[in-house]
C-alpha cells in the first residue's frame, strides 16, 4: 500500500483537494447548521405546556359591537353546548366554570416584594387538565389552591415587572417558587388562601383553579348565584380538521388557538430551514464535482501508471483504494471540521434566544450529526463508485 | 494451465494482407504447451507484441480465439484476468512497464508483495547474477534500458507461472548478461515447469528451444 501511495500521490493537487475540502465544508456546515436552528427553534412554537394534551379547543362566543350593543349573552346555554358535543369532531365537551366572588392576590419570588392584583378564577373538568390527581387536589382544610397561570402571566412579569424593579426572572422550573396570597372578599368577609402555583400554560389564557375548589368556594361564598359558561373546552380528534371551522363560523363561535399562530412560524421557519438546507446540498453536490474533476484529472495523469498495475496483476479494487481512502479521509475531515464549527456559532446563537426566551433550552445536536453523517456516507459512496468506474475504464489500453 | 490453443488467429491490422499472410501463428491451429520452451522469431511490424498483449488480455483486437486449455479467453472476467496474470503468465513487456518514480527494488517489491512468491535473499541474488546488485536502490529513472531490461525480468521471475512470455529480453544485454539471464530463467523453469515462450527480432536469449515459430 505503501509503495502504491508513491507511485499514484503523483499529480496530485492540493490546490484542488483544498478547493474540495473548503467547498464541501461549506456545503455540509450549511446543511447542518440548517437542521440544528430548527431542531433547536421548533420545540419553541411547537411544545405541549404539559398541562393540556394537543387536540383540545377553547371556544367562546364571537364578541361584537352589535351583541354587546343589544344585550346578547355571551353564555353557553345548555342545548348549544350539547349540539356541540354531539359533533363527529367532538370526542368531549366541558364547560368553564368561573368564579363568582371578588378575588385579589399578590404573587412575588420568595423573599422579594411581590405585586397585587385583582382577579378571578376558572375551572374545567377535571378529565381535561393533565395534572396528576394529587397536585391539583384541593382539601378545603388546607387551604392552599393549585393554580395554573397563562404563560403570559410569566411574560409580563419577567419583562414588565421582574426587569423594571430589578428582580431575578422567573422559567417555568421556578414556579413551585412563587409566593401567591389569595383574598376571597364575599358577603363583607375576607378569607385568605395560599395559592400553589404549579406551572404555566399557553394554551388556556385564564387562571385556572381545580373544579372542587370553584364548586365548593362559589357554594360557600356566593350560593345560589347563577354560573352559565362563557367558554368551553373541547377534546377533538384533529384540531386541524376543517369541519372544526366551518361548524365554529356557522354559529358565531371563535376557537382560540395559538397553536395556529404556533403553526405559521412552525411553517415559516421550515421553509426557511428548507432552502437554507438546499443551498447546502447544492453546495455539497458542486463540491463534489470538484473533487470528481480533481480525480478524474489525476487518474488522467496517471493512466499509464495504473494500466501498469493492472498489467502487472493489481485488481481495479486494489488500485481504486488509495484514491478512495484518500477521498474517505478528506470528507471525514470536513465531517468532523463542519462539527467543531457548528458548536461555537450554535452556542452564540442559542445564548441570544435564550435572552428573549429563557425556557428554550434547544434541541439535541444529534440530528444535526446524523444528516452530516449521512452526507458524508451519500458522498465517499459516490466518490467510491466513480472513481473505480474511471479505474474500470483503464482495463483495456 | 496445461495449454494456450491459438485457433486461426488474426489480428485486425493484417486482415487486409489475409490471403498473402506466411506465418507459423496467424490462421494457424497451434497448441503451446507447459514446460516446453518457443522461440517466436519475426521481423519488427510482423504482430509480436500484439500477440504477447492477446495473451495477457490487455488488448482483444483479433479474429480467431485463444483457448486456455478449454476455456474461451474472450470469456475471461477483470477478476480472471487478473488471476492469471498473478498465477499463469510471468509477462516481460518489450516496453518493460517500469516506474521510473521508484526504485528498482521497489519495482519488484510491489509485485512481490502481491504474489509473496520470492524472499528477500533471492530477490538480492538475482540483482547480484544479473549484475546489477549496486542499482537496486537507484531509481527506474536513473539506469540505462540494459539495466531496467534486467530489472523488468526479475519482476516477471517473482510469481508462479505456466507460461512464462518474454517480448525481447535481451535486445539490449550483452552476450555476458543475457547468458545470466539465460541460466536464471532455465533454474525457474526446471522449478516451476512452466513453458517458455521468447520472442526476438534479432539477438536470442540463449536457452535450448523445442520450438521456433516464424511469425
Amino acid at each position: 500500500m505503501k509503495l502504491l501511495w508513491k507511485l499514484l500521490r503523483e499529480h496530485l493537487s492540493v490546490p484542488q483537494l483544498c478547493g474540495f475540502f473548503m467547498a464541501n465544508l461549506c456545503g455540509m456546515w450549511i446543511v447542518m447548521l440548517g437542521i440544528q436552528f430548527y431542531t433547536d427553534l421548533a420545540p419553541m412554537f411547537t411544545r405541549d405546556d404539559g398541562f393540556f394534551g394537543a387536540n383540545y379547543i377553547v371556544v367562546s362566543k364571537r364578541i361584537s359591537t352589535a351583541a354587546t350593543l343589544s344585550g346578547a349573552g355571551q353564555e353557553f346555554i345548555d342545548d348549544e353546548v350539547e349540539e356541540l358535543a354531539s359533533q363527529p369532531f367532538a370526542q368531549a365537551v366541558g364547560r368553564f366554570s368561573s368564579s363568582q366572588y371578588k378575588v385579589t392576590a399578590t404573587m412575588g419570588m420568595k423573599g422579594s416584594p411581590g405585586f397585587g392584583t385583582e382577579l378571578f378564577f376558572e375551572a374545567v373538568p377535571d378529565s381535561f387538565v393533565e395534572v396528576s390527581g394529587r397536585d391539583w387536589l384541593f382539601d378545603p382544610q388546607q387551604r392552599t389552591v393549585p393554580v395554573i397561570l397563562p404563560r403570559s402571566y410569566l411574560a409580563l412579569y419577567n419583562f414588565g415587572f421582574a426587569a423594571s424593579r430589578g428582580l431575578p426572572k422567573i422559567s417555568d422550573a421556578m414556579a413551585s417558587q412563587i409566593e401567591m396570597h389569595i383574598l376571597i372578599h364575599a358577603q363583607g368577609n375576607n378569607e385568605a388562601f395560599k395559592g400553589r402555583v404549579i406551572g404555566f400554560s399557553s394554551r388556556i389564557n385564564t387562571i385556572l383553579v381545580p373544579l372542587s375548589f370553584l364548586e365548593w368556594s362559589n357554594a360557600k361564598y356566593e350560593p345560589g348565584k347563577d354560573d352559565t359558561p362563557t367558554r368551553l373546552i373541547a377534546r377533538v380528534g384533529n384540531p386541524t380538521d376543517e369541519a372544526i371551522m366551518k361548524y365554529m363560523d356557522s354559529r358565531g363561535y371563535e376557537v382560540e388557538d395559538n397553536r395556529l399562530e404556533a403553526g405559521k412560524a412552525t411553517y415559516f421557519l421550515r421553509i426557511v430551514v428548507t432552502l437554507v438546507t438546499g443551498i447546502g446540498i447544492l453546495v455539497c453536490i458542486l463540491s463534489f464535482y470538484i473533487l470528481m474533476l480533481s480525480v478524474y484529472l489525476l487518474v488522467q495523469k496517471n493512466t499509464r501508471k495504473l494500466q501498469n498495475l493492472l498489467l502487472i496483476g493489481y485488481t481495479p479494487a486494489r488500485v481504486s483504494l488509495p484514491y478512495q481512502l484518500l477521498t474517505l479521509m478528506v470528507n471525514i475531515g470536513v465531517f468532523l471540521l463542519a462539527i467543531v464549527l457548528l458548536l461555537p456559532l450554535r452556542a452564540w446563537y442559542m445564548k441570544m434566544i435564550s435572552l428573549v426566551f429563557p425556557q428554550v433550552h434547544g434541541g439535541s445536536v444529534w440530528s444535526a450529526v446524523v444528516v452530516g453523517a449521512v452526507i458524508l456516507v451519500v458522498v465517499t459512496l459516490f466518490n467510491f463508485v466513480a472513481i473505480r468506474r474511471k479505474v474500470d475504464g483503464l482495463k483495456h489500453g | 494451465m496445461q495449454t494456450i490453443r491459438l485457433n486461426r488467429l488474426l489480428p485486425h491490422v493484417f486482415l487486409e494482407r489475409k490471403d498473402s499472410l506466411q506465418s507459423d501463428v496467424w490462421l494457424q491451429d497451434l497448441t503451446l504447451s507447459r514446460g516446453k520452451s518457443y522461440l517466436v522469431e519475426a521481423m519488427s511490424g510482423t504482430g509480436k507484441s500484439s500477440l504477447c498483449a492477446y495473451l495477457i488480455g490487455y488488448r482483444n483486437d483479433f479474429d480467431g480465439q485463444i483457448l486456455f486449455d478449454d476455456t474461451d479467453a474472450s470469456r475471461l472476467t477483470t477478476a480472471q484476468w487478473t488471476q492469471l496474470r498473478v498465477q499463469t503468465f510471468a509477462y516481460l513487456f518489450q516496453e518493460l512497464r517500469l516506474f521510473p518514480e521508484l526504485t528498482a527494488l521497489e519495482n519488484i517489491e510491489i509485485k512481490n508483495r502481491l504474489t509473496q512468491h520470492k524472499s528477500a535473499a533471492w530477490i538480492d541474488q538475482a540483482f547480484e547474477r544479473l549484475g546489477i546488485a549496486e542499482k537496486r536502490h537507484t531509481k527506474i529513472g536513473r539506469m540505462s534500458f540494459g539495466q531496467q531490461q534486467r530489472v523488468a525480468f526479475i519482476r516477471a521471475m517473482v510469481q508462479p507461472a505456466d507460461f512464462i512470455l518474454l517480448d525481447e529480453p535481451v535486445s539490449h544485454l550483452d552476450d555476458a548478461n543475457a547468458q545470466a539471464m539465460a541460466q536464471l530463467l532455465t533454474e525457474e523453469q526446471q522449478v516451476s515447469g512452466a513453458a517458455v515462450i521468447v520472442t526476438s527480432i534479432g539477438k536470442h536469449l540463449p536457452i535450448h528451444y523445442d520450438h521456433t515459430l516464424h511469425l
